[in-house]
């Protein structure tokens, strides 16, 4: 069993779209796992049935005793995030603005603060109408992301993938470079890029390659919506090739990947000539994959 | 010579985890003594932020010569590990322990 997980660093360049076409081209064999938990939207296209779902717990909060509180204000004087305001002669903790560092807990004189564990939303594992097993998340309002509920999601789609024999689990990674797209990256055995030729999506593309790099896991590239801009396009082919990262495909910009969103499918299921350019990419990701 | 592998199990058979910072157990090799010892690194499933350079300090306290891993660190436990006289290993993510050691052994495995 392989893991291919498809990052593109800028959110928008078509990322989620691809990675739900190689769902749909890949059916049965695969495993869909959603790691893009803070702005998950790969359910729209692939309809999961949400068959398990499970409490999701991350992080801490502070919380005070107001009987043990002797209302010395240390813990506001420290917070950084000033998430302890005096209200009506009581210290009271904004959930919203802490950040669960524990300093406020650590410096308590009459140990009045707890750090309590956080639900941060659920954990589901569905079939999607491809028939392929899908994991995914949702996180609660104001909820963030880390990198234990990526690797959650992972390990829960590794242990679906080995209990059903499928070959692959296909990850849609988070954004960024943080610690959510590291947990995305760690134990990948093969990283699929899908950028575009625009000023943020190349810089945020060359971030999330040192981040890779360090990772040193081999790594392919889609250049979406190609045709956008030639210039930066050509610089990010010469990009790819001096980091020796193949290109698999060149998209044109078409609007049938937003027509297809709105009628709730891929791109595959609405424009043949863009299947079959995603087709010859999965097969290309399916045979670099197995030589290794 | 010790090494410590990061793994998914407890004996010469398991399959190596590809991840550092989340890896499930280490095992640890030490080939003077010719003995194996384990440590179970699976609570670091409940820590939300962080991971690679907490198991990189916990990996410091075995001493180890030589870390046989799959894909390298990430970037705060790579930053943690240069500073450290521990060679890495890469590329084992996908054989048993057993696999791994021979791999290293015979020279198959790329140096970080």
């Amino acid at each position: 069993m392989k893991e291919i997980v498809v990052i593109s660093g800028k959110g928008g360049t078509g990322k989620t779209s691809i990675t739900a076409s190689f769902a749909f081209l890949a059916n049965e064999d695969i495993v869909v796992a959603d790691c893009d938990v803070d702005a998950a939207d790969m359910h729209l296209l692939l309809q999961p049935d949400y068959e398990k779902s499970e409490d999701f717990h991350s992080g801490v909060l502070a919380e005070i005793d107001q009987d043990k509180c002797v209302k010395c204000g240390k813990c506001a004087e420290v917070c950084r995030f000033d998430a302890i305001p005096k209200t009506n002669s009581q210290y009271i903790v904004n959930p919203l603005d802490c950040e669960g560092c524990g300093y406020c807990c650590h410096i308590c004189p009459t140990d009045a603060i707890l750090m309590k564990e956080q639900n941060v939303g659920k954990c589901y594992i569905s079939n999607t109408r491809m028939n392929n097993k899908m994991v995914h998340a949702r996180l609660n309002i104001g909820a963030e992301n880390s990198g234990k509920l990526v690797a959650k999601v992972k390990n829960e789609a590794k242990k679906l993938a080995e209990k059903y024999q499928k070959e692959f689990v296909l990850v849609d990674g988070s954004p960024g470079i943080g610690c959510p797209v590291i947990s995305s990256l760690s134990g990948a055995d093969l990283v699929v890029f899908v950028t575009e030729p625009t000023i943020s999506a190349f810089h945020d593309l060359r971030r999330v390659y040192e981040l890779v790099d360090q990772f040193k896991i081999q790594t392919v590239c889609i250049l979406n919506k190609s045709d956008l801009n030639e210039n930066i396009s050509q610089e990010i082919q010469d990009f790819m090739r001096t980091n020796k990262i193949s290109l698999l495909s060149s998209l044109p910009y078409d609007d049938s990947f937003t027509k297809a969103m709105i009628e709730g499918k891929t791109i595959t299921e609405f424009n043949d000539d863009i299947k079959m350019l995603l087709e010859i990419s999965w097969n290309q990701i399916k045979q670099i994959i197995s030589k290794k | 010579m010790k090494i410590i592998f990061t793994t998914t199990g407890l004996d010469w058979d398991s399959k190596m985890d590809p991840r550092f910072g989340r890896t499930e157990y280490f095992i640890i090799f030490d080939e003077d003594k010719d003995e194996l010892t384990s440590y179970d690194n699976t609570a670091i499933a409940d820590v939300a932020h962080g991971a690679g350079p907490q198991t990189a300090q916990k990996m410091f306290e075995f001493k180890p010569d030589i870390l046989i891993t799959g894909n390298g660190p990430g970037g705060n436990a790579a930053r943690v590990l240069q500073n450290s006289n521990i060679t890495i290993y890469i590329g084992a993510g996908n054989m048993t322990v057993k696999e791994a050691y021979d791999a290293f052994k015979n020279g198959k495995l790329r140096i970080y």
